[in-house]
C-alpha cells in the first residue's frame, strides 16, 4: 500500500481501463456470455461494493487462467478479484458433480484402490452416458486413468529407506495426480534427485493443494486443506528442506492462491515452494550439479506453457532443462490456454468452449509433427492428449528418460 | 405577440425545478429557464447528502427540523434518487466525548432519531470507520442524487404542463413601470434573443440569483462561500460518516452510487469568481488529512476528482467562515420589500430543503395570483419513484439494465431496446447502455456529453470518460447529425473532466490522465478541436 | 542466472534494444511487468511531427531533449536503420525520415507521421485527397470507430463518401456481449474462410469508389488475413486506427516478442523487478517478484519501463520517483507546477522522467550508474505528444543503447 499515491497494490482501482486484459482472455474470444476480465473484475467490483445484487453468475465462466493478470500493465489482480467475488457472492450451490471433481484426493483414494475396475468402468460407454446425463461430465472426456498402486505406497515400500543415504534433502509435494494417476512422474522425480545426490522426503501430511476446491466454490474445505499443507511445509522448511513439486498448478496454488484467494499468510514459506525443474536448473546453472544424458535419446519435443506456469513466470526453467538434452529437437509453442483449466473442461456445459479455446494450440501441435509435447501441468496433458493424440509428458519425466543415471551419479559424487 | 405565462422561474437547479413542478401542479402556466444545463450550478456540486439534520441540531434547531422533515418526505416521493444508508457521528480521541450527549439531546429535540451506540457496534455496521473511535451516534442520514432529483422534478413539471428551456440565459428583466412583466432571454444554441412575458418571475438562481435580482432592480446580497470536495473511486463506506463535534472542514464522508465523497472546506469567494472555481492544493491536502480520520482507507483509495460548489447564503453579517449563518430559507416578496411587484426571490436553504423552498415560493406566487390550491409535492411521488427497493435492485446478468433501474427507478421501463445493439455498454465503468444514452437524448434533454453525464453517470467512473466519451460523442453525432459539433463537444467534455482531475493527479489518477492524453491527443488528435476559450 | 544484458521493460523500447542485441549474439533477458503501450498504437510511428521536415523540427528542440543529446547526425543515422530493422521481422512500413507524411486519426484529423504500417491509409498532402469517392465501412455494432467523423472530414476535403456497414453472424455473436465487441475480438473472428466472405461483402459495398477505408480490426497474430483482404478487395483497401485496443499494435508487440525469443532471448512477462544490487557505481544484478531467490546478473542493464502509465516513474502527493531502483528523476517537486488547466496545453508532467548523463546512463544520487542505460518514455526532457516523437525516441534511444553496449 502506498499512502502517498492513494494506491493499494491489492486494489482493483489501479485499473486504467486500457482493455489490454480483454485481448488475452481465452473465454471472451469464444463465449459472449462471459463479461470479460475487465467487466467481471475491476469494473464489476465497484458495483458489487455498491450492492451485492450486481454480482453476475456468469463469472463462473472464468477459467482462472490469470492470463489477464499477466497481461495487465497496471498489476491489477484481475483473476483474483474474480475468484474472490465468486467465493464471496455466488449463491449457486455446487453440484454433486462439482463435489466429485473438486475432491481429487477422495476420488483418487477410492479409485486407485479399485483402479482396474474404475478405469474399465469410466471407459464404458453406458457409464460415460450416465456421467454425461446425470453428473453432466462431458462424455467426450477420457477420465484420467488411475494407477493400481499409489506413489505414496510405492515410496514407503521401495524408496524410503534408500533416502537415508543422502545428507542433502528435499521435500516433495507430489500432488494428487502423481500420487493416483501417474506415479511414474513421482518416481522419475525421485530418480533424478537421487542421481544428483539429493534424498527425497515426503511431507508429514499432504492433502490436495485445493485448486479444484477453490474453482468449484468450496472455500472452507480449501482453507482446511491449505492449513494442513502449510503445517507440513513449515516443518520441512524448519528442517532446511525446500518443497519441490512436479505440477505448475499445485505450485502456483500454494504460493499465490493461498494468500490471494484463501487469505492465508504463507509469506514465511512461499519462497521455499518451487517446481523441481526450477530447483534443478538453478543447481546446474550454478555449476553445483551436472546432468549427463544418454547418447541415443532422440526426440522432437515442443513445450506448452500452462496458464499457471505463465503466471509463475517459470517456463524458462523447464524449457532450459529440456533444451539441455542433446538429442532434443526443441520447439516452443505459443503461450496460450489449452482450454481445460483444471476441472472446468470436464463439465458438460463447458466442453465446447473448452475445445474452441484450445483449437489453435492443437493445430500448432499437429502441424509440428512432434514425438511429444512437454508441459508441467497434468490437466493440460489430458486435454492435449485427448485433442491431438500426441503424447504429453512432464519435463521431469523427459529428463528422467533421457538421463544417464549412472553417469550422472558419478558426476555428482 | 408571444403567449403570457403565469410564472417564469429562473434557474434550473433543484429549487427552480421543484418550484416549476409545484407551480405546474397547482395549475399555473409555468416556464422554467436555465442558462446552462439542469443542475449545473450548486445543485450538482455538493455532497449529495440526505441530511438527517443532525449536523445542524446543536447550532441551528430550525434547520435541523426542516431537514428531518424533508428527509422523511424525500424517502417517500423520490425513492429512486435516495439511498437509505443511515449515518454515524463518530467521536475520535481528540474530540470531546462530552459533546455527544449535547448532540443527542439536540437531535431528539429536533425530532431526529439519534441513538448513541457502542463503538464496536459502529465498526460492525461500518467496517471502514476509524477503529480508534471512542463514541458513535447513529442517525437517519442517507444519500441523494441531485441530478436525478432535479430531472425528476422537471419531468413531472412537464407532465403537469410546464415548459422547460435549458441553455436559455436571462439577459434582462422586463418591467412595465416598477412591475416585472417578463424576461429577455438569449438562446445559447440559436444565438437569438427573445422576450418572454409572465405575470410573475421567480428568481431561483441560487448564488447567480444575486445578478438576476440586480437585473430586476433589487439588491439581494448573496454570500458566496466556496466548499471543495473530493470524489473517491469506489464506495469505501456504506454509512455516511460524520464527526460528532461542531461543524468543521471535511468532516462528512458520503457514499453515493458507486463512489464516496469527502467534504467540505469553507472559504470566502469574491462574487466575480463564482463561475471559475479552482480547488487548491491546500484544500485537497486538508480534505485528505481530515477524511483519513473518518475512514483511514481513504489514504489508499484512488481520488477521481476534486470540485467545488458555492453555498448560496444570504449575507446577514460579516462572518468570514459562512458557517454561523443559518442555512434557513429566504423567500423575498420584492413587492413589499422593494416596491417591485411581479418579482419573487427564493434562496438560502440547501439541497435538502429544495422542496420546502419550492412550496414557500409557490405559496407566495399563488397568493399573488389569487390561486387557492394546496401544495401536494410532499405526498405525490416523483416520476421514477414508484418502485420498491427489491425491484430497484433485482438481480440479473444485464449490468446496463440493473444500473439503469437503480438510476431511473420505475421510469427505466422507458429505456427501450430497439435493436440488438442497445444493450451494449457505452460507459463500462458505470454500466450505461446505448439504450440509456438514447433515452437520455430523446427524453431527458441531453444535448451534449456533459448533459449525458448528469442524466446517466456516463463518464463519472474510474476512467473519467477515457473509454466512453468518444462512443457517446458518436451516438450524439448520430442524433444531432453533425459530426464536427460532436467532436468539439468531445474536446470540451474531456477538458471538463481534466479540470476535476488535475488537482488530484498523482498515483493512478495521473497514469489515467496520461493514458487519456495519449489516446485523445496522440492517437485521435482531439486537440485540433479545442476551443481555447479559457 | 547470468546474462549479457538484462532489459527491464518489454514494450517497443525494450524489444527493439533486445532484438538488436540478440542479433549481435548477446544473451538477453527482458523482464516485463505487463503488456505495453503498443496496444494503443495509432498505426504510425512519429519521429518529430512539429513540421513537415522532421530533421528540421528536431534541430529546434530543447537541449534536454533526447534527440538533442543524440545530436542531429546520430538521429539521422539511427532513423535510417529503423525501416530495415522492422522489415526483417516481416513488418513493413511506409515513409522515411526525409519528410513526414500524413495519417488520418479516428476523429478524421490529419496528423504528421514518420513510418506508417503498410495497411493503413497515408496521404501526401493534408488537404488534397487522392480520391474522388471513398467507401467508409464499419463493422456493424462496433463502437470504437465512427464513420461519421471520417466521412465529415473527407467531405470537407471535397471527397464523396459512401458509408456502409459490414455484418455477419460472427459479429452478431460478439455483440451479444455488452462490452466485448472490441477491435481485437473482432479480429479473432476474421480468420480462415471468413476472410474471403468478408472481402466479398466489402466488394459489394465499394460501388464506384476509388478506395475502401475501414477500422483496423484484422490481423491480430500476423499479416496473412490483411494480405488476403488486400488481394481480394477490388479497390485499394486501407485501415484507419480505432480507439484501443489496437489490433495491428498488438501484432507488432507479438511479432517483436516472438522474434526476440526465437533468437534466443528470454522474455519474462508479468514479472516485476523488485530490487537491484549496486556495487562501485555499477548495477550488478536484479531480483524479481516471481523469482524472489534468483539473482539475474548481467554486464549491462537497460531501463525501458515507460512513463507514468506503466509505472516507469510514479507520482505521489509530494513528488515523483523512479520506483525500481530509486534513480534520480527530473521533475518539479511542487505538484501545482505539474499541470496546465487546459488539458490540451503542454502538460509539464509529460516531460518528467529519469535523469541521465550525456550517454543516457541513469543517475543515482547524482552520479551515473555506468552500466545502466535509460531508453524510451522513461527518459526525461521531452513531451511525446507535443513534440510528436514518442515512438522515435523509444526506437532511436534503444538502438543507441544497444550500440553503446556493443561498443559500436
Amino acid at each position: 500500500m502506498n499512502k502517498e499515491q492513494n494506491t493499494n497494490a491489492e486494489s482493483f482501482e489501479q485499473c486504467l481501463k486500457c482493455t489490454v486484459c480483454t485481448v488475452y482472455c481465452p473465454m471472451v474470444a469464444v463465449n459472449p456470455d462471459y463479461p470479460g476480465p475487465k467487466q467481471a473484475g475491476p469494473d464489476g467490483e465497484r458495483y458489487r461494493l455498491k450492492n451485492p445484487v450486481f454480482y453476475d453468475d456468469a463469472l463462473d465462466l472464468c477459467l482462472n487462467c490469470k492470463r489477464c493478470e499477466v497481461a495487465c500493465p497496471s498489476n491489477v489482480k484481475i483473476g483474483d478479484i474474480i475468484q474472490s467475488a465468486r467465493l464471496k457472492y455466488s449463491s449457486k450451490k455446487p453440484k454433486l458433480r462439482d463435489f466429485i471433481l473438486a475432491n481429487t484426493d477422495i476420488m483418487g483414494t477410492m479409485a486407485s484402490t479399485m483402479a482396474p475396475v474404475v478405469n474399465f468402468t469410466l471407459g464404458l460407454k453406458p457409464v460415460k452416458a450416465v456421467m454425461d446425463g446425470v453428473l453432466a461430465v462431458d462424455h467426450h472426456r477420457t477420465f484420467p486413468k488411475y494407477a493400481g498402486q499409489r506413489f505414496e505406497t510405492w515410496f514407503k515400500r521401495y524408496a524410503l529407506k534408500k533416502q537415508e543415504e543422502y545428507t542433502k534433502k528435499v521435500s516433495y509435494f507430489h500432488g494428487c495426480y502423481a500420487n493416483y494417476n501417474n506415479p511414474k512422474l513421482a518416481k522419475d522425480f525421485v530418480k533424478i534427485m537421487n542421481a544428483i545426490g539429493y534424498g527425497v522426503n515426503l511431507l508429514e501430511k499432504e492433502k490436495c493443494c485445493g485448486v479444484a476446491l477453490i474453482s468449484n466454490g468450496f472455500k472452507n474445505q480449501a482453507i482446511k486443506q491449505a492449513n494442513l499443507n502449510l503445517g507440513s511445509i513449515r516443518k520441512a522448511v524448519g528442517r532446511g528442506e525446500p518443497i519441490l513439486t512436479t505440477s505448475s498448478t499445485c505450485t502456483f496454488t500454494m504460493r499465490d492462491e493461498y494468500a490471494h484467494i484463501l487469505e492465508l499468510d504463507n509469506s514465511d514459506v512461499r519462497s521455499s515452494i518451487a517446481l523441481a525443474t526450477k530447483f534443478i536448473f538453478e543447481l546446474v546453472d550454478a555449476g553445483k550439479v551436472k546432468l549427463v544424458f544418454k547418447d541415443d535419446y532422440r526426440k522432437r519435443i515442443a513445450y506448452h506453457t500452462p496458464c499457471h506456469m505463465e503466471k509463475l513466470g517459470w517456463a524458462i526453467y523447464s524449457t532450459s532443462l529440456v533444451k539441455m538434452i542433446p538429442g532434443v529437437d526443441f520447439n516452443m509453442l505459443d503461450s496460450q490456454c489449452c482450454g481445460i483449466a483444471g476441472t472446468y473442461g470436464f463439465k458438460k456445459e463447458h466442453y465446447e468452449d473448452s475445445q474452441k479455446i484450445g483449437e489453435s494450440l492443437f493445430r500448432q501441435i499437429r502441424d509440428l509433427n512432434l514425438d511429444m509435447v512437454a508441459t508441467d501441468c497434468e490437466t493440460c496433458k489430458w486435454q492435449i492428449e485427448m485433442s491431438t493424440g500426441v503424447q504429453v509428458e512432464n519435463p521431469i519425466s523427459i529428463i528422467a528418460d533421457a538421463l544417464d543415471v549412472e553417469a550422472t551419479q558419478k558426476a555428482n559424487r | 405577440m408571444s403567449k403570457e405565462y403565469d410564472v417564469i422561474i429562473v434557474g434550473g437547479g433543484a429549487t427552480g425545478a421543484g418550484t416549476a413542478r409545484d407551480c405546474a401542479m397547482r395549475g399555473l402556466k409555468t416556464l422554467l429557464l436555465e442558462r446552462h444545463d439542469l443542475s449545473a450550478g450548486a445543485t450538482g456540486r455538493n455532497h449529495g447528502l440526505l441530511h438527517s439534520g443532525a449536523r445542524y441540531a446543536v447550532t441551528d434547531q430550525e434547520s435541523a427540523e426542516e431537514c428531518i422533515r424533508e428527509n422523511m418526505i424525500l424517502r417517500k416521493v423520490a425513492r429512486h434518487c435516495v439511498e437509505e444508508t443511515d449515518g454515524l457521528f463518530i467521536t475520535l480521541p481528540e474530540d470531546d466525548l462530552g459533546f455527544q450527549s449535547t448532540f443527542v439531546d439536540a437531535c431528539r429535540r429536533a425530532g431526529i432519531n439519534a441513538e448513541a451506540i457502542d463503538p464496536k457496534e459502529a465498526i460492525r455496521l461500518e467496517p471502514s470507520v476509524n477503529k480508534n473511535l471512542i463514541g458513535a451516534v447513529k442517525v437517519p442520514d442517507g444519500a441523494v442524487d441531485p441530478f436525478r432529483l432535479t430531472m425528476a422534478n422537471v419531468l413531472d413539471a412537464r407532465l403537469h404542463g410546464a415548459e422547460v428551456l435549458t441553455y436559455h440565459e436571462v439577459t434582462a428583466v422586463v418591467k412595465e413601470g416598477d412591475r416585472v412583466v417578463g424576461v429577455e432571454v438569449y438562446d445559447v444554441h440559436t444565438k437569438e434573443k427573445k422576450t418572454l412575458r409572465s405575470r410573475l418571475v421567480i428568481n431561483a438562481g441560487g448564488i447567480w440569483g444575486h445578478h438576476i435580482a440586480e437585473l430586476a432592480g433589487a439588491t439581494v446580497n448573496m454570500f458566496p462561500a466556496k466548499g471543495a470536495l473530493l470524489i473517491f473511486g469506489h464506495r469505501v463506506n456504506n454509512l455516511v460518516i460524520n464527526r460528532c463535534r461542531k461543524p468543521a472542514d471535511a468532516d462528512i464522508l458520503v457514499p453515493g452510487d458507486t463512489i464516496c465523497l469527502i467534504g467540505t472546506t469553507s472559504s470566502r469567494l469574491p462574487y466575480d469568481q463564482i463561475d471559475d472555481m479552482k480547488v487548491t492544493a491546500d484544500e485537497v491536502d486538508l480534505l485528505l488529512r481530515e477524511g483519513e480520520k473518518l475512514a483511514p482507507e481513504l489514504a489508499y483509495t484512488r481520488i477521481l476528482r476534486a470540485y467545488a460548489g458555492v453555498r448560496p447564503l444570504v449575507a446577514a453579517d460579516n462572518d468570514p467562515s459562512g458557517r454561523s449563518i443559518s442555512r434557513g430559507i429566504v423567500c423575498l416578496d420584492h413587492e413589499t420589500r422593494d416596491g417591485i411587484p411581479g418579482f419573487i426571490t427564493i434562496t438560502g436553504g440547501k439541497l435538502m430543503t429544495y422542496r420546502l423552498m419550492a412550496e414557500w415560493a409557490t405559496d407566495l406566487a399563488c397568493k399573488k395570483l389569487g390561486v387557492d390550491k394546496p401544495c401536494q409535492t410532499a405526498d405525490i411521488p416523483l416520476p421514477g419513484s414508484d418502485i420498491t427497493e427489491e425491484d430497484r435492485y433485482a438481480s440479473g446478468s444485464d449490468l446496463g439494465g440493473k444500473a439503469a433501474r437503480g438510476r431511473h427507478g420505475s421510469r427505466s421501463v422507458e429505456i427501450k431496446h430497439k435493436d440488438r445493439y442497445d444493450e451494449s455498454l457505452v460507459c463500462e465503468c458505470e454500466g450505461v447502455s446505448i439504450a440509456e444514452v438514447n433515452y437520455a437524448i430523446d427524453t431527458l434533454d441531453a444535448k451534449n456529453i456533459t448533459n449525458l453525464r448528469r442524466r446517466t453517470r456516463l463518464g463519472m467512473g474510474t476512467c473519467q470518460g477515457e473509454l466512453c466519451a468518444c462512443r457517446a460523442a458518436g451516438l450524439l453525432s448520430k442524433a444531432n447529425g453533425c459530426a464536427r459539433k460532436s467532436v468539439e463537444d468531445l474536446a470540451t467534455f474531456m477538458n471538463e473532466r481534466w479540470k476535476g482531475m488535475f488537482p488530484v493527479s498523482w498515483g493512478d489518477t495521473l497514469s489515467e490522465a496520461q493514458f487519456t492524453s495519449w489516446i485523445y491527443e496522440g492517437v485521435c488528435g482531439l486537440d485540433a478541436f479545442d476551443k481555447k476559450e479559457e | 542466472m547470468r546474462f549479457d544484458t538484462v532489459i527491464i521493460g518489454g514494450g517497443l523500447s525494450g524489444l527493439v534494444a533486445g532484438i538488436d542485441l540478440v542479433r549481435k549474439g548477446q544473451k538477453c533477458l527482458i523482464v516485463s511487468s505487463g503488456q505495453s503501450a503498443l496496444h494503443f498504437f495509432s498505426g504510425s510511428f512519429e519521429l518529430c511531427n512539429k513540421e513537415n521536415d522532421p530533421m528540421k523540427a528536431i534541430a529546434s528542440l530543447d537541449a534536454c531533449h533526447p534527440y538533442s543529446k543524440l545530436g542531429a547526425e546520430r538521429v539521422e543515422a539511427l532513423a535510417a536503420r529503423v525501416k530495415p530493422f522492422f522489415a526483417e521481422l516481416g513488418l513493413n512500413f511506409k515513409g522515411d525520415a526525409s519528410a513526414n507524411h500524413w495519417r488520418m486519426t479516428p476523429l478524421g484529423v490529419m496528423k504528421r507521421a514518420w513510418l506508417t504500417l503498410d495497411e493503413y491509409a497515408t496521404f501526401e498532402s493534408e488537404t488534397e485527397m487522392p480520391w474522388k469517392k471513398v467507401s467508409v465501412l464499419n463493422i456493424d455494432g462496433f463502437l470504437d470507430f465512427h464513420t461519421s467523423y471520417i466521412a465529415a472530414a473527407l467531405e470537407a476535403k471535397g471527397v464523396e463518401v459512401a458509408v456502409a456497414s459490414l455484418s455477419a453472424p460472427q459479429f452478431d455473436k460478439l455483440r451479444e456481449s455488452p462490452t466485448e465487441m472490441r477491435s481485437t475480438n473482432i479480429s479473432k473472428t476474421i480468420i480462415g474462410e471468413f476472410v474471403d466472405a468478408l472481402a466479398e461483402q466489402i466488394n459489394g459495398k465499394t460501388d464506384g469508389s476509388d478506395a475502401v477505408l475501414m477500422p483496423a480490426v484484422a490481423g491480430l497474430t500476423g499479416t496473412a488475413e490483411v494480405e488476403r483482404l488486400k488481394e481480394l478487395v477490388k479497390v485499394p483497401f486501407h485501415f484507419l486506427p480505432t480507439l484501443p485496443p489496437s489490433t495491428p499494435g498488438i501484432r507488432i508487440q507479438m511479432m517483436l516478442k516472438k522474434y526476440f525469443q526465437q533468437q534466443g532471448g528470454v522474455y519474462m512477462l508479468g514479472d516485476s523487478v523488485t530490487e537491484g544490487r549496486f556495487e562501485d557505481g555499477k548495477l550488478k544484478s536484479i531480483k524479481t517478484l516471481n523469482n524472489e531467490d534468483t539473482e539475474f546478473e548481467a554486464d549491462n542493464f537497460i531501463l525501458a519501463t515507460g512513463s507514468f502509465f506503466s509505472k516507469g516513474i510514479v507520482a505521489s502527493q509530494n513528488g515523483v520517483a523512479e520506483p525500481v531502483f530509486g534513480l534520480d528523476v527530473d521533475a518539479d517537486s511542487d505538484r501545482t507546477n505539474w499541470y496546465q488547466r487546459n488539458m490540451f496545453d503542454a502538460q509539464p508532467y509529460m516531460t518528467f522522467g529519469v535523469a541521465t548523463d550525456e550517454e543516457f546512463r541513469a543517475k543515482k544520487d547524482g552520479r551515473p550508474v555506468v552500466n545502466l542505460y535509460v531508453v524510451g518514455s522513461v527518459l526525461s526532457g521531452f513531451n511525446a505528444i507535443k513534440d510528436g516523437c514518442g515512438a522515435g525516441v523509444s526506437i532511436l534511444t534503444s538502438l543507441n543503447a544497444a550500440d553503446q553496449i556493443m561498443n559500436l
